[in-house]
Order: C-alpha cells, then sequence, then structure tokens
C-alpha cells in the first residue's frame, strides 16, 4: 500500500476509482433528480444551477443519469471480472498443477477463444440473447477468462518447481491443500493486476455494447446509453456526448493507472 | 515559418469567404433562369435503378428521375398521363385503356411506343423476375396492344387500386431489355429512360450525377444537373447542409425548432418547410397472445397513453394525432371518429371489469401479471416514445420493458416469426385507400404485413368491397366504415403523424411556400437557381 502512494500515478489512479466507486454506491442520494424522471417542458436544457449537467431529449436531468449510469459500469465491470477471473483461475490451476494432457487440453482451448476478436464474440452471443445487465456481466465474464487462466498457469508452473512445494508434498498434503494454501497465495499479485486491468475493459465494453444498443435497455441510464443518445445532437447538445465520454475516458485512465502501478510494484519484488 | 503562412493563408481564406457570403442576399427575387446544379444527400447507395427489381428508398428516388409511369399524380393528387395522354375505363370496370403520348422518345432517340409498355407489363408479371410488386399486375387477365399508341389492360375483376398501380410502375424501354436478364443486367446501372434526368456519371460510395434529359417527355427541367451525394450520417448531412456543400435535406423535429431559432445566419441562406408526413407511428400488439386479445386491455392501453405528450416530447410539437389508418386532411380520413382521451381512471376501470386486480402496483389476472416487452428498432424518436409510454402504463399498473433491436433482426427474428409482444412502429402510406394487405385476415403469413395477427369478418368484408368499388363517394363510405370499426377494435393504437421537415436553400427559387397535397417535391422541374447564386462548380 505504500508503494501506491509512493507511485503519483498508481495513487491518481486509486483515487479516481475510489471518488468513482463512492459516487456510484451513494447515487441515490447524491442525485438531484430520480433518472428517468420525464420533463416534457424541459428538453434538451444546457448545464446551467438546476441541471448541472443539462437534460437530455426527454428533459431527464444528466447529472442523475451519469451517477446511476457509473453504477450499472462498475457493477458490470467487477462482476464481469470477477466471473472470468474466477473460471481464469481454476482453468489455470488445473492445467498448471496437474501439466499432462489436461493442460494441453486446457491451453489449447485458450488459444481457440483467444483467436477470436472478443467484442464480436460478445456482440454475436449478446444478440441472441435477452440483452440486460446480468446477461452482459455472464458473457463478458465468459469470454475473457483467457489472459488469467494464462498467467496462473505460468505462475504454478514456476512455483511447484520450489523447495517449499517438494516439502508440502512430501508431508502428505493434499493437492487442493497445495493449490490453495500454498501456491494461490504466491500468485497473487499477477492476478490483481490483470483482474484491475480487466475492470477497465469490461466498463469499455459495456459502453460499446450499450452505445451500440445491444447493452442496457431504456430507459435504463448507463454511460454509453447516454452518449448514443447524445450523438444525435452532438452540434449543439454538447453535453450530452461530453459528460458520458469524459467519465468513461476517466474510469478506465482510472483502472489502467493502478494496474500497470500495482505491475511495477510486483515487478520490483520479484 | 512555413507554418505560420500556411496559417495564416488559412486564415485569410476562410475570412475572406465567409465576407462574400454575408454580402448575398439570398430572398432577392430572381427570374426563371436554366441550367445550374441542386446537390443533395443520400444516406443508401441505390442498388439497382430499375424500381421494380430494387424496392430500396435510395433506387426509386433517383429511378423516378429517369423513368415515368403510364400515370401520376397532379399537385393534389388526382391522376393525370404521364407517358398516358388519356384513359378510358370500361363500365363494367373491368378494362383499362391507355392511349399514350405520340412521338415520344427515350434518351437515347429510340420512339417510345406500346411495346414497351406491353413488355414492362410482361416483366414485372413474369415468374423469373425477382420483384415483389408483381402481385398487382398479375390481377391483369390479358393486356395487349392495339397499335402503336394504344395499350389495354382487362381484369378479371374490377380492381380499384388499379390506377395506383399504373402510376408506380416505370415503364422500360423495350429495345434495350429485351434480350437481357431483367435481374441481372448493365442496364441497371446504366439506364435509359424518358423522364426529366438521365444518369450523367455514377461514382460508387461517392455521388451520383444526373443530368437534364433533352428527349423528357414532358420538356426539359430547369435546372441542369442534380448531385446526389452519399452520406450514410445524418448529423454529418446536416453539417453539409450549414456548410452549403449541400442544399437540401429533411431534418428532424429537434434541428427544426431548436437549432434553426437559434443561428439567425443559417436562416438568411436556409428555408424550412413543414408538411404532414405520409405515414404514422402506432403501438402495435400481438393479438394472438394474452393479453392482447382482451379488447378491455386494448382499450385501457389506449386510454393509459398520452398522445399529446408523446408529440410534445418526440416531435416537439410537430405532428399530430390520428384517428384513422389514412394521412390527415385527405379525402380517405374519417374526421367523424371520435378519439379516445388520455384518461388513465378509466383505464384502470377497464383493467378491472376484465377480471384485473392490483397485486404490488401491479395488475394481475389469475396470478399472472399485466407485463410485457416493448419492442422497438433503433430509431430514436421510436425509442423514446416507447419510454414515455412505459412511464405512462407504469403509472396504472401495467409493467413494461422496453427492448431496442437493430431493423433486420427485428424483422426477421420477431415479426416473422411472430415472437413478440408489443410493438412501436410505423406504417408509411400509399395515396389509394386499400390496406388490404395490413388488415385483412387472409395476410398473416410470414413475411405478410398482418404481423399482428387482426382478423374481424367485418373488415374483411369491406376491403374487399373496397378494392372493387370504383365509384368514389361510395369507396369513401366503404373506407369510413372499415375506419371506424377499426378504431373501436383498437388493434394498434395510432399515435402520431410526424410533420415532414425539409430545409431547402434559399438560391433554389420555384419551391412553394405553401406545399401542396402532393409535397413540396412536387414540382422539382420547375425550380431553378438564378445565374448570380450559382457556386463556382469544380468537376470531381
Amino acid at each position: 500500500m505504500r508503494k501506491i502512494i509512493k507511485n503519483p500515478l498508481a495513487f491518481a489512479g486509486l483515487i479516481i476509482i475510489l471518488l468513482i466507486g463512492i459516487l456510484a454506491l451513494f447515487a441515490s442520494y447524491l442525485s438531484p433528480y430520480d433518472p428517468n424522471y420525464i420533463d416534457i417542458q424541459s428538453i434538451l436544457v444546457s448545464p446551467n444551477k438546476q441541471h448541472i449537467m443539462g437534460t437530455d431529449a426527454l428533459g431527464r436531468d444528466v447529472f442523475s443519469r451519469m451517477l446511476h449510469g457509473a453504477q450499472i459500469s462498475l457493477l458490470v465491470g467487477i462482476v464481469a471480472v470477477g466471473i472470468s477471473t474466477l473460471i481464469g483461475i481454476m482453468l489455470g490451476s488445473i492445467a498448471g498443477f496437474y501439466r499432462g494432457i489436461t493442460d494441453t487440453l486446457i491451453m489449447r482451448l485458450v488459444d481457440v477463444m483467444l483467436s477470436i476478436p472478443s467484442f464480436f464474440l460478445i456482440l454475436a452471443v449478446i444478440a441472441f440473447l435477452t440483452p440486460s445487465i446480468w446477461n452482459i456481466m455472464i458473457v463478458i465474464g465468459l469470454t475473457s477468462w483467457m489472459g488469467v487462466t494464462r498467467l496462473v498457469r505460468a505462475e504454478f508452473l514456476s512455483l511447484k518447481e520450489r523447495d517449499f512445494i517438494l516439502a508440502a508434498e512430501t508431508i502428505g498434503a493434499s493437492d487442493l491443500r497445495i493449490i490453495l494454501i500454498h501456491l494461490l497465495p504466491n500468485s497473487l499479485g499477477p492476478i490483481i493486476v490483470s483482474t484491475v486491468l480487466g475492470v477497465a475493459s469490461a466498463v469499455l465494453i459495456e459502453s460499446g455494447l450499450s452505445f451500440l444498443g445491444l447493452g442496457v435497455q431504456a430507459p435504463t441510464a448507463s454511460w454509453g446509453n447516454i452518449l448514443t443518445d447524445g450523438k444525435e445532437y452532438i452540434q449543439f447538445a454538447w453535453w450530452l456526448s461530453l459528460f458520458p465520454g469524459l467519465a468513461i475516458l476517466i474510469t478506465v485512465l482510472g483502472y489502467n493507472l493502478l494496474g500497470e502501478g500495482l505491475r511495477d510494484n510486483f515487478d520490483q519484488n520479484t | 515559418m512555413r507554418l505560420i503562412l500556411t496559417s495564416i493563408l488559412f486564415i485569410c481564406l476562410f475570412g475572406c469567404n465567409k465576407s462574400q457570403i454575408e454580402d448575398v442576399n439570398f430572398d432577392e427575387e430572381a427570374s426563371q433562369e436554366s441550367g445550374g446544379t441542386l446537390t443533395n444527400a443520400m444516406i443508401g447507395e441505390p442498388n439497382n435503378l430499375i424500381a421494380m427489381i430494387a424496392g430500396d428508398g435510395a433506387s426509386s428516388l433517383i429511378a423516378g428521375q429517369i423513368f415515368n409511369s403510364l400515370l401520376k399524380y397532379d399537385e393534389n393528387l388526382e391522376f393525370e398521363g404521364d407517358l398516358a395522354e388519356s384513359w378510358e375505363i370500361s363500365e363494367d370496370y373491368k378494362t383499362i385503356k391507355f392511349n399514350l403520348k405520340v412521338q415520344k422518345k427515350w434518351s437515347d432517340n429510340h420512339p417510345i411506343t406500346c411495346k414497351d409498355v406491353l413488355f414492362t407489363w410482361k416483366a414485372v408479371t413474369h415468374p423469373d423476375t425477382r420483384t415483389p410488386y408483381g402481385s398487382d399486375y398479375q390481377l391483369v387477365s390479358s393486356a395487349q396492344c392495339i397499335n402503336d399508341y394504344q395499350f389495354i389492360a382487362k381484369y378479371k375483376e374490377p380492381y380499384a387500386p388499379a390506377l395506383e398501380t399504373w402510376a408506380s410502375l416505370h415503364i422500360l424501354p423495350e429495345h434495350l431489355l429485351k434480350n437481357e436478364d431483367i435481374n441481372n443486367t448493365y442496364f441497371s446501372l446504366n439506364p435509359v429512360g424518358s423522364n426529366y434526368y438521365s444518369l450523367d456519371s455514377w461514382v460508387t460510395g461517392q455521388q451520383l450525377k444526373l443530368k437534364g434529359n433533352p428527349n423528357a417527355v414532358h420538356g426539359k427541367p430547369l435546372i441542369d444537373n442534380k448531385v446526389s451525394r452519399i452520406i450514410p450520417d445524418l448529423s454529418s448531412q446536416f453539417m453539409e447542409l450549414i456548410a452549403g456543400n449541400i442544399d437540401l435535406m429533411s431534418i428532424n423535429p429537434i434541428q427544426y425548432s431548436r437549432v434553426f431559432p437559434n443561428r439567425p445566419e443559417l436562416n438568411k441562406k436556409i428555408n424550412l418547410y413543414k408538411e404532414m408526413g405520409n405515414g404514422y407511428t402506432y403501438f402495435g400488439f400481438n393479438l394472438k397472445k394474452r393479453p392482447f386479445d382482451d379488447i378491455n386491455v386494448r382499450k385501457a392501453i389506449s386510454l393509459a397513453i398520452d398522445r399529446q405528450e408523446i408529440i410534445d416530447g418526440v416531435l416537439l410539437g410537430l405532428g399530430e394525432e390520428i384517428t384513422s389508418p389514412y394521412k390527415p386532411g385527405t379525402y380517405w380520413e374519417n374526421k367523424n371518429i371520435k378519439k379516445l382521451s388520455f384518461n388513465p381512471e378509466k383505464a384502470k376501470e377497464l383493467l378491472e371489469n376484465s377480471g384485473y386486480r392490483l397485486n404490488n402496483n401491479i395488475y394481475e389476472k389469475d396470478g399472472i401479471p399485466l407485463s410485457f416487452e416493448i419492442l422497438t428498432n433503433q430509431n430514436k424518436q421510436r425509442e423514446m416514445t416507447a419510454v414515455l409510454i412505459q412511464r405512462r402504463l407504469q403509472d396504472i399498473g401495467i409493467d413494461a420493458s422496453i427492448r431496442v433491436i437493430e431493423w433486420a433482426s427485428f424483422v426477421n427474428r420477431f415479426i416473422k416469426t411472430g415472437e413478440f409482444q408489443a410493438v412501436v412502429l410505423g406504417w408509411s402510406l400509399s395515396l389509394d385507400p386499400d390496406q388490404y394487405s395490413i388488415w385483412h385476415s387472409s395476410q398473416q403469413g410470414p413475411g405478410q404485413f398482418n404481423f399482428i395477427g387482426y382478423s374481424n369478418k367485418t373488415v374483411d368484408n369491406l376491403l374487399e368491397k373496397g378494392r372493387q368499388e370504383l365509384n368514389k363517394e361510395k369507396r369513401k363510405a366503404i373506407y369510413n366504415d372499415f375506419s371506424s370499426i377499426l378504431y373501436d377494435d383498437q388493434p394498434i393504437i395510432y399515435l402520431y403523424a410526424g410533420y415532414g421537415l425539409s430545409a431547402i436553400h434559399k438560391k433554389i427559387k420555384g419551391v412553394k411556400k405553401l406545399s401542396p397535397p402532393a409535397g413540396i417535391y412536387h414540382n422539382d422541374y420547375e425550380w431553378f437557381v438564378p445565374n448570380k447564386f450559382r457556386r463556382n462548380e469544380m468537376s470531381l
């Protein structure tokens, strides 16, 4: 932790993430209006005291929608990455620990998955399902575990040759115990890094899907949704494109900064 | 240093240019002059200039300037001769005789005769021709040429929309096409026609240029060249309009009532036009599924929706409520229908009469909550409409969710299979009142237009009678009955008919301020660009 504070970029990333996290967590208390409250009398009002980020084409308050959109974006990011990390750790541990034919099968599966451009894979799968945030989380999770699998496997391969593992095996510890107690805790570093970076890419994918109309469905607000709505009026309702665009940029930047910072950190340790 | 010089040069270029534009007063009257160029924009590129094969909007728009039909509509939407000089309908309504204009020529100087008409009819009805429009012309039991300038079409049964079908069939030149496969011919990209314009050049993905046809059946148009640029994005089109690179486009309500009023410099060079559009947007139900088979549910939904709110919110007031499936203000509209107005209390009452009870603020019956999904395609206005409907339904205790889908999968996965509950969609209307294909119970097959599954014996009967009645007053009575039964049944809820909004550069003169029923583009062959307003034209 102290090292993160010493690295100004990583620290900035952490602050950004915390800040956006807090805003999202308390969205219902912080937003001045109901995000879905329609006011036909004040359509596309530019930012002012009542609506600090203006209103959209149905007179809804953009600031309130941005706050609730943050909830959606972060929720999708974190749950999707949770799913992919879980799958990645499981498959990576099995492959790295047991080697042999199991390893070959899992790693070839990883190669197959990696050979498909992931965004298009997600697009294709989502097009067949009902678009909802739960489906999006699951689909993003199920299509982005390959990186973690490779990392965990590589860590396991090198750790398995160490003496303390040999010692554990000699005492007669079970496979599960060796994996959970001895191997995993020692390979946490790279997993954390890839998790943090994964959130950034999941936030981007969710925004992309919503922008294309395949993500979160109206009237639920998400950054991608607000951005598509704004596209139509970009010549004069700049606030509809600027704020969600900035929010996505800053969030992704925050996660990337923290992830990179952590990576430098772990690299120095090893 | 070079950079500074270049920037100074640029500043000067833009500066000088600007002051020049400001000097021109486009409101000045000018006398008719021929020549000049009109530039417009298309979203999509035409794929085939033989309209019966193409079937897409961009193609028929261009093809319509190159080809004539036998008949056309005048500015009051009455028929007048196009290639035909006159026409006679027999007393039993089963035979139409067209007398063609004599001595007219294709743009390659070949004479236009009855053979061309007969050839076109044979082509559109031939089983190998891949056209969606064949069925109308297959009702003609026999067609023949009496001489070079007389064409006769005989029908088995009287068919009231017949004249309309002859007004929408582009006559093609037999001498160029008789040995060609019409589905797949070079002619479709290099057509020879008889109308005001002929194709000059076509740069794929960029633009299509038409030039005045000296042989045009109705004489040469005033504007010499028409350039249609292909700009797939509407926002970019609007920027091109503001920059003066295109002369006209249709605009949306926000641009019409928000952008233009705030930018006086635009009003100096661009005129705005507003006219009733030729279609309506509706909220439709899958009538074969619960709960929409219950008329009380449909009526309750209709009463719960505030249509004026949708018109104000989505169209910024630029639209009208309708009560019959016809363009407001036209002959076929039934003006005597009393409209259901916004009344959420009455809506709840109707639901309760049907056995629905509130549970957790949502109505339910037999343990099944009144809840459904509203589908619509990726059209911002429709999506916003769905959001407003959802909110109003929620207010009275109906739970609706929204799903927006891309057009192709919308049609193929949901409409054609009947796997939908409710939709926000639109119909564009033809000028003939016949709506057999939308409402007749026989038209429910996959890919047919009665996909909501509407079936009403009386309506079937009226639609069949309406097709065979050629007396205009009697026909009007039939379609009035049809409209009022439809409104009582509420198989769909009419939401609004939006205005068509156009922006046209002021240098284009001859546009009628008060648009006739046929629309402002009706007399575009009389439009002209005075010499003093013409831009320096560079060739591509």
